[in-house]
């Protein structure tokens, strides 16, 4: 387990909120204020393709040095193409897994997926292997109570 | 132009997308109480699975098939569903859902797109972003797309979007079309049309208008159309084309003799096929109730038997489709047997806009009085939930301890082969 560093904090600047005051304006309420918003969506910051989302409960610990528990919710999007170096959860040998997906080697031929963990061994595609890309992992979620 | 939009063996298919090994491999979905195949794959149709066999029997007869079987997952079923149709929504605005696994897709103003390219994309959307497979049928009318949608899922040529788009197209299809399989022409209707010698859809647009009236009335007049290429059918009218058959089903929890208790079951299938027809805004014409005993228990004397009722005036009220259904059962009910399933069947099917009364029979002040009935048993269930109010008749004799109420008829119900909420709960579905 790494070591958890504290930070101080810094309380000396000024907190500004955005703040929609029409109150001053005579005739046309400001067209601005639809958008000011105080409220963060986290419904829309972490789903951005609802019909295409789905979650799931990691498990093990291949995924450890990525910040992947066990326990904590993978939130899979389908909509994403999967790209280098993306999360991705994948379906192999009659298994779902999630892996970092490697395909700078695709040229030759080979794809890999690999764990983020040491302790475990990438697993090495060839050409005509099949390898289904079920999903781009967009987000973990994780509880800590 | 129209298209329709059909998932190909939705249920199957939505179990396949969170078990990617059952790809291309055989697969059943079983109705409530594990009792019948209601979905199949298309690798079990091609061994000649039909729709409806006890499970028992495809258990018995298809024996190391490698058929892997589900209970009927509604819940995930439903969730798929609704992403399927907020994936389509997002690229037509005008969506019309007609059933779980079909919608038609308003298709004007996009004359001018390569229709072709543009299906085959969304077809490929949908499976990418939901997992499900889809067939696009595109075409001038909704009829035409139902049977453009068919020849994309029987040929793959098509790559799952088929447009009958020309006159030579919609002959040629037409040519290879049986008028059984036409949106909108029951069983019934397709064998008077081969009496009378019609048994593709060509054949059928080739008479005339006032043959066809005269014989099929309105709706028929309304297909013939429709398949000449004229969009008549409005979004409102698609409802009373939906199902022709509704039936309700179910294995008894355990097996029963008495005639109070098979009664009380065939009461509520009967209950439940009369609200399924007035949420389709339908009546029905005909009642079917279906009575079986255990066939796997060889012990025991063995009987099935079933009996429909005509009905003057077709109907959709809970009183008058209990009342059949209970006659019905009466007379097939046979003392001394160990029964183990029933089921209610409505057919006869058509829309409640068009009834035409029987002169001599019809009493309009009963009629108008059950109606009544009817539409305050619905208002009242779906304010306070399913089965808050229902039929004496309908009243099962156990009772929750805890709530007072009549053990709800939902509840009596075996899934032994469910499969997990994948797609609607955080912890189903489980990654290593």
């Amino acid at each position: 387990m790494k070591e958890i560093e504290i930070f101080s904090g810094d309380f000396s600047g000024e907190l500004r909120l955005q703040y929609a005051d029409s109150g001053i304006f005579c005739g046309f309420p400001s067209p601005a204020q639809d958008y000011i918003d105080r409220t963060l969506n986290f419904n829309e910051d972490i789903i951005k393709h609802p019909s295409a989302t789905f979650y799931a409960k990691a498990i093990g610990d291949s995924m450890i040095d990525a910040g992947i528990e066990e326990g904590d919710i993978l939130v899979i999007d389908r909509a994403l193409d999967p790209q280098d170096g993306d999360i991705v959860v994948a379906h192999i040998n009659q298994e779902f897994t999630v892996k970092y997906l490697d395909i700078s080697h695709k040229e030759n031929g080979i794809i890999y997926l690999r764990p983020g963990n040491s302790n475990y061994k990438p697993i090495r595609l060839k050409e005509g292997d099949e390898l289904n890309i079920w999903g781009v992992v967009s987000n973990v979620i994780k509880r800590f109570r | 132009m129209w298209a329709l939009i059909d998932c190909d063996s939705f249920f199957c298919s939505c179990e396949r997308v969170f078990r990617p090994d059952l790809d291309h491999k055989p697969v059943v979905v079983l109705s409530n109480n594990d009792g019948c195949v209601v979905a199949l794959s298309r690798e079990v149709k091609a061994m000649g699975v039909k729709l409806g066999i006890p499970y028992y029997q495809l258990l018995q007869q298809y024996p190391n098939s490698g058929i892997t079987a589900f209970s009927s997952n509604y819940k995930l079923y439903g969730d798929m569903s609704a992403r399927v149709m907020a994936t389509l929504r997002e690229e037509v605005p005008q969506l019309h859902q007609y059933s779980i696994d079909e919608a038609f897709l308003d298709l004007h103003g996009m004359e001018n797109f390569d229709l072709k390219e543009w299906g085959e994309k969304l077809v490929a959307k949908v499976k990418k972003w939901t997992g499900i497979p889809v067939t696009m049928g595109i075409a001038p009318t909704k009829t035409l797309a139902k049977v453009a949608a068919r020849f994309g899922k029987n040929y793959p040529g098509y790559n799952k979007c088929c447009i009958i788009a020309t006159d030579e197209q919609r002959e040629k299809a037409l040519k290879l079309f049986k008028t059984k399989d036409v949106w909108g022409i029951g069983r019934r209707i397709a064998r008077r049309l081969e009496i009378a010698g019609v048994t593709t859809a060509y054949e059928f647009t080739q008479k005339s208008r006032s043959w066809i009236k005269s014989r099929f009335h309105v709706p028929g007049e309304r297909t013939w159309l429709e398949l000449r290429g004229f969009d008549v059918i409005g979004v409102d009218e698609m409802d009373s084309r939906a199902k022709q058959t509704i039936v309700t089903s179910r294995s008894f929890p355990g097996m029963l003799t008495d005639f109070e208790d098979v009664k009380t079951h065939v009461a509520n299938y009967a209950s439940r096929c009369a609200f399924k027809l007035r949420k389709q805004n339908s009546v029905c014409e005909m009642v079917t109730v279906f009575l079986q005993s255990n066939f796997f228990r060889e012990d025991l004397p063995q009987y099935s038997n079933s009996m429909s009722f005509v009905f003057t005036t077709p109907t959709n009220t809970t009183p008058e489709i209990v009342k059949a259904a209970t006659e019905i059962l009466r007379m097939v009910f046979k003392p001394g047997i160990h029964y183990k399933r029933a089921g209610v069947m409505v057919s006869e099917i058509s829309s409640a806009r068009a009834i035409q009364p029987d002169l001599f029979e019809y009493d309009a002040e009963l009629s108008r009085k059950y109606r009544k009935i009817s539409e305050a048993l619905d208002e009242i269930n779906r304010k306070l939930g399913v089965d808050t109010v229902i039929l004496a008749s309908q009243q099962y004799k156990e009772r929750d301890e805890a709530t007072g109420k009549s053990v709800n008829f939902s509840h009596a119900i075996k899934r032994a082969l469910l499969s997990p909420d994948y797609s609607t709960s955080f912890d189903a579905f489980a990654i290593r």
